[in-house]
């Protein structure tokens, strides 16, 4: 399990997860193995044998597996316009308040 | 100037990255005055370079991120004095490297971009940061969880983010680093690749990232601002981090761009405390 929120916001409103570019994941793993929030999934028997399982499981704003991954297939949303996302949506939570 | 080092380079020979990092090391040790250690025969003989790898500062070269080299030099217990990415430093030179693994005229010029950069390194006049403070005292609330000990500190004018790094604000600066939890969890930390002086960072940026030999975890900055200082004892000695990662184990001074909206995605200590025990639990489940 991982936080549900994140600064008060429901964590599954909130775009951040990795985004795994086929054209250059040579199917290592480092990522399955460095990750401890289980985002990432093998399907060893599937033609693709990696997933993002549990999007929301991923640390807002962490881009850590990205920075182990050899072949750079890795990708993240933009940082400044999730900040801005999170904000906008504390607003329209307060409104609701 | 790149002097009296010993490089290891990753050397790897199935990608571009990796033919470059050789090309780099053999480029460093032309002038005789640093010594080039060979990856592959390091792993099955230690006594070839040990004594070398002790005496000489470290420089370890890595072709990718899966940095073998550094695993290397992790696996040998060596101090690595300063290193460097290929990839990363690539992409600094906007070069986009392919998987060529014969070095073509933009490779060959990005080993000579990094060669000059490195040697002119040393002359660089560092920014001395303005009304710098000398070191920093605090008072700690702790949670005890079996024989680990977390402490948070409760001084006015420290901040959290929820990604585990403290700011603490002082005028129009910030001193930021890691808290307890990440270094309990990394346990003994054996690098710290600070940001660099003058690097403008965002808030949620990245502002350096330490490394242990179990993971890797970069310092997800609470505050915007550029860097004006970075803590050069801990390049020397990153186990302070785990000494204490808010006094001594602090990682960058920042001056703030702008704080009063940083604060808004900021929480103080009462509130990370409550937060890193359900961390600490949640991991232990």
């Amino acid at each position: 399990m991982s936080e549900t929120t994140f600064m008060g916001v429901p964590r599954n409103k909130i775009d951040w997860k990795p985004a795994i570019d086929y054209s250059k994941c040579d199917y290592c793993m480092e990522c399955v193995k460095f990750c401890p929030h289980r985002v990432f999934e093998v399907r060893e028997t599937e033609e693709i044998r990696l997933i993002v399982r549990n999007p929301h499981n991923c640390v807002v704003f962490c881009r850590a597996c990205s920075k182990i991954c050899g072949p750079d297939a890795l990708s993240f949303p933009d940082k400044n316009a999730t900040t801005l996302r999170i904000k906008e949506i504390r607003k329209e939570m307060e409104g609701h308040d | 100037m790149i002097e009296k080092y010993a490089i290891l380079p990753c050397n790897g020979l199935d990608k571009c990255a990796g033919v470059i990092s050789g090309e780099l090391a053999i480029r460093l040790c032309e002038s005789g005055k640093n010594e080039l250690i060979c990856p592959v025969f390091y792993r099955v003989s230690e006594s070839r370079y040990n004594k070398m790898a002790n005496v000489r500062p470290l420089l370890v070269i890595d072709g990718c991120q899966t940095r073998c080299a550094s695993r290397l030099a992790a696996e040998k217990n060596l101090k690595v004095s300063k290193k460097l990415t290929i990839t990363e430093e690539a992409k600094n030179h906007g070069i986009e490297l392919k998987s060529n693994l014969r070095l073509q005229d933009q490779e060959k010029a990005l080993v000579e971009g990094i060669f000059k950069e490195l040697n002119e390194e040393g002359e660089k006049v560092i920014m001395a940061p303005v009304e710098a403070i000398t070191s920093l005292h605090f008072e700690y609330e702790t949670y005890q969880f079996g024989k680990f000990l977390f402490r948070v500190p409760s001084n006015p004018g420290i901040y959290f983010n929820e990604n585990d790094g403290w700011a603490y604000i002082y005028g129009n600066h910030a001193r930021v680093g890691v808290t307890d939890f990440v270094q309990q969890n990394l346990s003994d930390i054996l690098y710290f690749t600070p940001p660099e002086i003058g690097d403008e960072i965002d808030q949620f940026g990245e502002a350096g990232d330490i490394e242990s030999s179990k993971s890797v975890f970069e310092l997800i900055s609470p505050v915007s601002g550029k860097v004006v200082a970075i803590n050069e004892e801990l390049v020397k000695k990153p186990e302070m981090i785990n000494e204490n990662p808010y006094e001594e184990g602090w990682m960058a001074e920042l001056e703030l761009t702008d704080f009063e909206s940083d604060k808004e995605l900021l929480i103080g200590f009462e509130e990370y405390l409550e937060l890193m025990k359900r961390k600490v639990q949640e991991l232990n489940e």
